[in-house]
C-alpha cells in the first residue's frame, strides 16, 4: 500500500474572468460604461499525486496554466472546481499548520525586505515560523555554507545581483524546512555555475530533509538533473506525467548520430541508412532509430572514412516539443 | 506576539535607512509650525481671545496638532496599496501571519519614530520661539483625552484601510488615495481649527468621524469641549468606529476573494 500522497490534486479546473475591450478609441469608451467579460480557462480538470518526498518537474510553455496550479496549491487561488489538498489541507483555507509546513519560492517574485539586508528577514521569517534559536543559527549556517552567501546576508538586499537574491530567497524560504516546496523558475536568470550550484542545493535539501519539491523550470538542465518524474502541462490539460526516461524511449524512438569523415559525404547514401537532419560538406547529423543503432553503425564505418562520431539522445528541449506538436 | 514585534523592528530598520526622506518631512513639519505660529501671533495681535480660543489654548492647538498628526496620521497604507498592485501581498498570505497583524506593526513602527521627533520639534520650538502653552487644570482631562486619542488612531487605521483595499479592485487607487488625505487634513482640522467655518459646517462636521481625528481630541485637551459634548463626540467616534471595523471587514474579506479568484 502506497503511503497518502503530500500533494493531491483531482480535477482541478480554474477559469478567469477577463475584461475584453473593442479596439480603438471608441472601445476605450464603450468600456468606461460596460464592462464586458470573457471566461478564460487556465487549468482544465487536472489530476495527478505526488508521493511524500518526491521531486517532480512541472513543465510547459509560457501560459500553459503552470503558475496558476502553483497559486491554486499555495493557496493564493481558489479553485473554480475540484479538489486539492496538501498534507490533508485544503490550502486555500491558509491554516497555520499547514502554511506551517510550506513555502513557495517564485523566481520574479521576492519576500526580502529590499532596504534590509537578508539576515533581518531571515529573523523575521524564524519568528513567524517559531523556528527556536538553537535551529535557527543551525540552519541559518548549514544553509548559508551550501549556498555560499555568508557575506552577502549582511548587504541590503537591492545590492545584490540576480543570482545572488535568488540564492537569499531561497535560503530565506526553506529556514523553517518546509515539508511541501514549490519552485517557480529557481534558476531564471543565473549563469551557469550559480544555476549548478543552486540544483545541487535543491537536490541536497531533498535528500536531506525528504521533503516533496515541485518545480518549474523552461531550464532543460534542472530538470534533467533534478527530476525523475515529470508533469507536462499545456492549454491547462495534462499531456504527460510520468518518468523522463520513459518519455524518452516514447518520444524520441531516435538517436542522434553526429559524424565526421575525412572526405566530402555521399548524402544520397546516408539518406539510406536514416533520417538526415543536417549536412555540411564532410559531416553530418543523423536521426536513426534505437534499435538499429547498431547495424547502421556498422554499416557506417565500412562505407565512410570515419574520422569522428557521436552517438547522442535528442536534446530534451526537442523532446519535450514533440509531446506539444503531438498533443497539442 | 513574536512575529509582529520583528515586522516593528524591521520597519524601524528600513524607516531610519531613508534617513534623507525622513529628515525632509521633519524639516516640512518645521516649517509648518513657523508658519502657523507666525500667521496666528500676527492674527492675535492686540486680542486676547479669538474663536473662543485663548492665546496659549490657540498655540497649543497649533504645537499639539503637530504631535497628533504624527500619531494618528501615520500609516504605511501606501505600501499596503503598493503591495495589493504588485503581489507581493501573496508572500504575506502564504506565510502564518495575520496580514492586517503586520500592517498594524508596520504603523506602530511608523508612529513610534513619527512621534518622537515631532515631540521633540515642538519641544524645541516651544523653548526658543518661548510659546505660551495651555496645561489641562484637571487631573482627569489626561485621561479622557488619551481615550479620545487612542479612538482618534483606530478610526484613522480603519479609514485609510478601507480606502487602500480598494487596490484590490482597480490599480488607480492612488487618486481617490490623494483625494482622502487632502479631505482629511481639511475636515480633521490639521490646516485651521474648525471654529473658523461656518456654523452650518461645524455641525455637519461634528457628526461625521474626520473631526474625531485631531479636533475632538485637541479641543478635550485644551477643555473646550466638556459634559454633553464630550460625551456626543465620543459617542461619534465609537459609532464611526464600530461601522468602520464592520466596513473593513467587509471589504477586505471580498477584496482578498476577488484577489484570490484573478491571481496575483
Amino acid at each position: 500500500m502506497n503511503p497518502a500522497p503530500a500533494i493531491r490534486v483531482r480535477n482541478l479546473s480554474k477559469t478567469f474572468q477577463v475584461p475584453v475591450k473593442a479596439p480603438g478609441m471608441r472601445g476605450a469608451f464603450r468600456a468606461l460604461f460596460k464592462k464586458e467579460n470573457r471566461i478564460v480557462p487556465a487549468v482544465q480538470d487536472i489530476s495527478f499525486d505526488i508521493a511524500p518526498g518526491e521531486l517532480v518537474g512541472f513543465l510547459g510553455p509560457n501560459g500553459a496554466g503552470k503558475t496558476t496550479t502553483l497559486k491554486v496549491l499555495s493557496g493564493l487561488l481558489y479553485p473554480t472546481s475540484g479538489e486539492v489538498e496538501i498534507l490533508g489541507f485544503a490550502p486555500w483555507k491558509r491554516e497555520k499548520d499547514f502554511q506551517m509546513n510550506f513555502s513557495m519560492v517564485m523566481g520574479q517574485r521576492t519576500q526580502l525586505w529590499w532596504d534590509l539586508p537578508a539576515r533581518e528577514t531571515f529573523v523575521l521569517n524564524q519568528k513567524i515560523f517559531e523556528i527556536s534559536d538553537k535551529d535557527f543559527r543551525e540552519r541559518r549556517a548549514r544553509i548559508t555554507e551550501l549556498l555560499d552567501i555568508g557575506d552577502l546576508l549582511e548587504v541590503p538586499v537591492k545590492k545584490l545581483s540576480l543570482g545572488e537574491r535568488m540564492k537569499a530567497e531561497l535560503a530565506c524560504a526553506i529556514l523553517h524546512y518546509p515539508k511541501i516546496l514549490l519552485l517557480d523558475e529557481p534558476t531564471l536568470g543565473l549563469d551557469l555555475v550559480m544555476q549548478k550550484k543552486l540544483r545541487n542545493f535543491i537536490r541536497d535539501y531533498n535528500r536531506e530533509t525528504g521533503s516533496t519539491i515541485l518545480l518549474t523550470s523552461h531550464n532543460m538542465a534542472d530538470v534533467e538533473e533534478l527530476c525523475k518524474r515529470v508533469i507536462i502541462i499545456d492549454g491547462g490539460r495534462i499531456l504527460y506525467d510520468g518518468d523522463l526516461s520513459k518519455i524518452v524511449e516514447r518520444y524520441a524512438p531516435d538517436k542522434l548520430v553526429t559524424l565526421t569523415s575525412s572526405v566530402p559525404l555521399d548524402i544520397a547514401g546516408l539518406k539510406a541508412l536514416g533520417k538526415v537532419i543536417s549536412h555540411n560538406g564532410s559531416s553530418a547529423e543523423l536521426e536513426i532509430p534505437r534499435k538499429d543503432v547498431s547495424r547502421v553503425m556498422g554499416l557506417l564505418l565500412a562505407q565512410v572514412p570515419v574520422v569522428d562520431l557521436s552517438i547522442e539522445e535528442l536534446p530534451i528541449e526537442e523532446i519535450i516539443r514533440r509531446v506539444f506538436l503531438e498533443n497539442g | 506576539m513574536g512575529k509582529y514585534w520583528a515586522a516593528f523592528s524591521l520597519s524601524i530598520q528600513q524607516e531610519l535607512y531613508y534617513r534623507a526622506s525622513f529628515l525632509m518631512e521633519r524639516a516640512r513639519s518645521i516649517t509648518v509650525i513657523i508658519a502657523f505660529y507666525a500667521f496666528w501671533s500676527a492674527v492675535f495681535q492686540g486680542r486676547d481671545t479669538l474663536l473662543g480660543y485663548t492665546r496659549s489654548q490657540m498655540f497649543t492647538y497649533i504645537l499639539g496638532m503637530n504631535v497628533l498628526r504624527a500619531l494618528v496620521f501615520s500609516d504605511k497604507t501606501w505600501e499596503l496599496m503598493h503591495e495589493i498592485n504588485t503581489g507581493k501581498i501573496s508572500s504575506y498570505l502564504m506565510r502564518p501571519i495575520s496580514y492586517v497583524g503586520f500592517c498594524l506593526s508596520r504603523d506602530a513602527a511608523d508612529k513610534a519614530t513619527q512621534l518622537v521627533s515631532s515631540i521633540l520639534e515642538v519641544a524645541l520650538a516651544a523653548w526658543l520661539l518661548k510659546i505660551p502653552l495651555y496645561w489641562p487644570a484637571h487631573p482627569a482631562t489626561f485621561a479622557v483625552f488619551g481615550l479620545t486619542l487612542a479612538l482618534a488612531i483606530v478610526l484613522y487605521f480603519l479609514m485609510s484601510y478601507i480606502v487602500a483595499t480598494f487596490a484590490f479592485w482597480t490599480s488607480e487607487s492612488a487618486g481617490p488615495r490623494f483625494c482622502f488625505e487632502l479631505f482629511l487634513e481639511f475636515s480633521s482640522g490639521a490646516f485651521f481649527p474648525l471654529d473658523v467655518l461656518p456654523r452650518i459646517f461645524q455641525s455637519v462636521f461634528s457628526f461625521l468621524p474626520f473631526a474625531s481625528l485631531l479636533y475632538f481630541p485637541l479641543n478635550v485637551f485644551l477643555e473646550r469641549i466638556t459634559g454633553p459634548l464630550l460625551a456626543r463626540g465620543l459617542g461619534v467616534q465609537v459609532f464611526w468606529a464600530v461601522l468602520f471595523v464592520w466596513a473593513a471587514r467587509r471589504l477586505w474579506e471580498r477584496g482578498l476573494k476577488a484577489y484570490s479568484a484573478d491571481g496575483g
